[in-house]
């Protein structure tokens, strides 16, 4: 009987296309994000190239003035890209992943945007997580629309029930067959994924597998569900149909509008007007005012006296200081309100399985939102360092060649993953487990 | 051909699709996430209209308020630009997610525009937005498929093809009526849209005169051929298939193909095809033509030397410092100058190229009503790369004019023996900063946009001339049983 299943189900022409979309999608997928993750790398080997190079320029214009040449020095802070990013691109291609940035006033630098033409961005990556979430559901419902319903269309089901076996049994065998199927196009995708994007095989590589195998689950139980209500092919195709359409396309744009609409980050423009304000201000204020500020930031450096006449650089540089300082109530209040979007986002997605599987892609492959807001604040941090380093330097007034150069080579950024597998995948099970439970129970009656 | 064959059997279909019961759940479902769409999308746009007006004023404000001080100060106190949207992105948003929102330029340096909306938003953002084109452009047409797929297979399945084509309808007849019916039955969806479409365009008319109004008019008329499109092929699609499953499958397979997979396709290959300088390399490439050209904080650059000498000539003095105008003003503005020239040359080859990864889609555009339609309802609604590019390049030069008036001012007022721009006494009158105009943003004109967007304005018509061929000169082509 089995044999005889898989022979057909293998003739049928639905079937055929349906592997040979989701392996040339696929290839094209994975194509999509080895080149991603190759101009990254690219990029990454072009900064440090450069930066050598720049600093050799940098120090030899300005020689014997440090404070002039920290004006012009640009460190570079990378953010190495993880080699899961080619298959969740996610937000990665939105934000540089590489800082470059100098000691002056940071806030007015770190936001710098990539290089990246807008309408690429708008029409979106075709990644692997695209193909899973989006494509994998369609190819489900295409296979498994008509199972029940074709047999008692062509009179078929009938047959299959007076010969006495049972039929729920049946049923289940067929569907049984579909998910080895996709199962095995998934699996089979995530290993070329996984040799070409050479991805080590580690924990979070395997929690992707697992929440990429419990979506694709997913769509199994609501085919399952919908076609036990034992409805014409058509009506099922619609319904299954507009249940996709509403889930994977609808829904997630409706969510993200409403979260960009009750949260609107204006704290962005009010943060970027206020670290220029603050800073400029200071060129027509009192001195001693603005060094008594950087004393109290800075007490290490309270010994440096301020030269009230004529420009200086410890006046400059507390002035530069200023503007990071004094926009740090409107840069929380930013923060704040994208960690509200953040908070928001998950806690509505952990109800729609497409969007929790998009999230969680993100979340494991370091793609997320949460994960460059995590590098800007290292951004800081790594700034802060730099101006701690040169601050003393500048101040004493020490030449550019007391410096060594040298070990200022671009900084990596180390990523932490925060996910926790049994968080994000706790409700999609239930739902899982509610829709087969419900499909079963209703129909106890109709099988053998 | 009978004209009035074909407008009974349009009635005919338009009449019978009002039997099912489903048609108007769908329909009351359709207008009311419109319903929803359109004020949210208004209240939204009102919104940030709000917040872009207000932060523009206030950092004017800030820029007027400056007391008196040395030119070149304020030309790196600087001026921002927060992008304020066509009313029109209340209908169709299209790239506005992804284009940086607020830009700040100051003397000698160039920065991006930041903060978009996508960038600040989570992983959510990418797909899709919410507003009505969405719903004209990805939904609507699945519900025309949806209404249409069995026009003729059901015909054929009920056997009443045959009686209507024995009673002397030809093939073509009803092919055209059922399009038109169809077409009929879109009506209704896709009117209300219009009507929110039309009141954006006399509400929100304020500055912009009476372009909204020609450029709404446009959009309803490429939509409407677009529709004509749409519902002629799902007629032809229901002919040419054995029977109704079929025919919803094909057209499904239709849906996901042309708005879908080509779509997301084209840019992919248009930017594996056409990759663009990554950031750190465009930085990298002007700086070294900037280098080349001369630098002018070097005093022994030989180019400045050059520039030197040939001022010390005109005014026939022999050190800087007995020049007439202030000499580090006159370096910096042929600097700015410079440097403008090499930065516009590199940026507008990065803009080349981002054309050129967009001119597989928009070569699409003849094969693909889909992307025609996407690109013409973007581009009328001034939400399109264009746009964007053009913002662009304002607001550079408007930085560009800005430091050359500060420049000025600095040549003009400025001692020839001030060392160093702090403090109160190398200062020029705070009354001068209000002389420097606003920013003014200018749309892409609409004769423009048309004749960049002719391409799919003439797709739309080809295909709709094309379909009507198709069912009249190919009828044969289609079976009665």
């Amino acid at each position: 009987m089995y044999t005889i299943l898989i022979k057909q189900f293998f003739r049928s022409k639905t079937v055929l296309l349906a592997f040979v979309i989701l392996m040339v999608l696929g290839f094209l997928g994975i194509g999509t994000g080895k080149q991603f993750l190759n101009q990254k790398q690219e990029v990454i080997a072009k900064t440090k190239v450069e930066q050598e190079k720049h600093i050799k320029t940098q120090t030899n214009l300005h020689k014997d003035d440090l404070g002039l040449l920290l004006y012009y020095l640009k460190f570079s802070f990378i953010n190495p890209v993880n080699s899961l990013a080619g298959i969740s691109i996610g937000q990665s291609d939105l934000n540089s992943h590489i800082q470059n940035v100098t000691i002056l006033n940071l806030e007015g630098q770190k936001y710098d945007t990539d290089l990246v033409n807008p309408m690429k961005l708008s029409v979106g990556n075709l990644d692997i997580s695209f193909l899973i979430i989006f494509l994998f559901p369609l190819i489900i419902i295409a296979l498994n629309f008509n199972i029940l319903s074709q047999e008692e269309e062509n009179g078929t089901w009938k047959l299959i029930t007076i010969q006495g076996k049972s039929t729920f049994k049946f049923l289940l065998q067929k569907i049984a067959l579909r998910v080895i199927f996709v199962a095995i196009i998934l699996g089979l995708l995530f290993f070329l994924a996984k040799i070409i994007l050479e991805i080590p095989f580690d924990r979070s590589f395997l929690q992707m597998i697992v929440m990429s195998y419990l979506y694709i689950l997913f769509w199994f139980s609501v085919c399952f569900f919908i076609i036990l209500f034992r409805k014409s092919s058509n009506t099922n195709a619609i319904v299954l149909l507009s249940t996709w359409l509403v889930l994977v396309v609808f829904l997630p744009v409706l969510v993200n509008n409403y979260i960009t609409n009750t949260y609107p980050v204006d704290e962005a423009f009010t943060m970027t007007i206020k670290q220029r304000d603050e800073y400029h201000k200071k060129w027509d204020t009192d001195k001693r005012e603005t060094l008594d500020k950087f004393y109290a930031h800075y007490p290490q450096f309270s010994h440096y006296e301020l030269q009230e006449e004529g420009f200086s650089w410890l006046w400059y540089y507390a002035m530069q200081q200023m503007g990071d300082d004094e926009s740090k109530q409107e840069r929380d209040e930013m923060y704040l309100k994208i960690e509200k979007r953040e908070s928001l986002s998950k806690k509505i997605a952990q109800f729609f399985p497409p969007l929790q599987v998009q999230l969680s892609m993100n979340a494991i492959a370091n793609t997320s939102l949460t994960d460059q807001i995590a590098f800007l604040n290292a951004t800081t941090k790594f700034h802060e360092d730099l101006r701690l380093q040169f601050y003393p330097k500048i101040f004493d007034k020490k030449s550019a060649n007391s410096i060594d150069w040298t070990r200022y080579k671009p900084v990596f950024y180390k990523s932490k993953t925060t996910f926790n597998l049994f968080d994000n995948i706790l409700y999609m099970s239930c739902i899982i487990i509610l829709l087969i439970g419900f499909g079963v129970l209703k129909n106890l009656k109709h099988f053998t | 051909m009978k004209k009035e064959v074909v407008i009974l059997i349009a009635k005919q279909f338009f009449k019978k699709t009002f039997h099912q019961k489903g048609l108007f759940i769908l329909l009351f479902i359709f207008l009311a996430v419109l319903a929803y769409v359109t004020t949210n999308s208004w209240l939204a746009f009102d919104e940030h209209e709000h917040v872009v007006e207000h932060h523009q004023d206030e950092s004017r404000k800030s820029w007027d308020n400056n007391p008196d001080k040395h030119p070149h100060r304020m030309a790196h106190f600087g001026s921002f630009v927060f992008r304020a949207q066509h009313p029109l992105s209340i209908f169709d948003s299209g790239i506005e997610s992804y284009t940086g929102n607020a830009i700040f330029l100051e003397a000698h340096k160039q920065h991006t525009a930041n903060f978009s909306e996508a960038s600040l938003s989570t992983g959510l953002v990418r797909f899709g937005d919410l507003n009505i084109t969405m719903l004209l452009q990805l939904i609507l047409p699945l519900i025309i498929f949806f209404l249409g797929y069995a026009a003729i297979t059901s015909e054929k399945e009920n056997g009443t093809l045959k009686i209507i084509h024995i009673q002397g309808a030809k093939i073509k007849e009803i092919l055209l009526g059922k399009s038109l019916g169809l077409f009929f039955v879109s009506a209704i969806f896709f009117l209300p849209a219009f009507i929110a479409l039309w009141s954006i365009g006399f509400l929100e008319n304020h500055n912009l005169e009476n372009s909204v109004a020609i450029r709404s008019l446009l959009i309803t008329l490429s939509y409407i051929l677009f529709y004509m499109i749409l519902c002629c092929v799902t007629v032809i699609i229901s002919g040419k298939s054995q029977n109704s499953n079929k025919a919803l499958l094909s057209l499904l397979g239709i849906w996901l193909l042309f708005f879908i997979i080509i779509p997301k396709m084209a840019q992919v290959v248009g930017n594996s095809v056409y990759p663009n300088l990554s950031k750190i390399a465009f930085k990298a490439a002007v700086e070294e033509e900037i280098s080349k050209k001369g630098d002018s904080h070097n005093p022994d650059d030989p180019y400045f030397n050059s520039l030197r000498d040939s001022i010390l000539k005109v005014y026939n003095v022999t050190n800087v410092k007995d020049l007439p105008i202030n000499y580090s003003g006159f370096v910096m503005s042929k600097g700015e100058e410079q440097s403008a020239i090499i930065y516009n040359k590199q940026h507008n080859k990065l803009i080349d190229t981002y054309k050129k990864q967009n001119s597989i889609t928009n070569g699409l555009v003849i094969f693909n009503p889909y992307l025609a339609i996407k690109n013409l309802s973007m581009s009328f609604s001034g939400t399109d790369f264009n746009t964007y590019v053009s913002f662009l390049s304002q607001t550079e030069d408007y930085r560009y004019k800005q430091s050359q008036y500060m420049n000025e001012l600095q040549m003009k007022f400025i001692s020839n023996k001030a060392t160093s721009s702090e403090g109160k006494i190398n200062v020029i009158d705070k009354s001068y900063w209000k002389t420097v105009p606003k920013f003014n943003y200018e749309y892409i004109s609409i004769s423009k946009t048309i004749s960049t967007q002719l391409p799919a304005i003439i797709a739309l018509v080809f295909w709709l001339l094309f379909m009507l061929l198709f069912i009249t000169k190919y009828s044969n082509l289609f079976k009665i049983i």
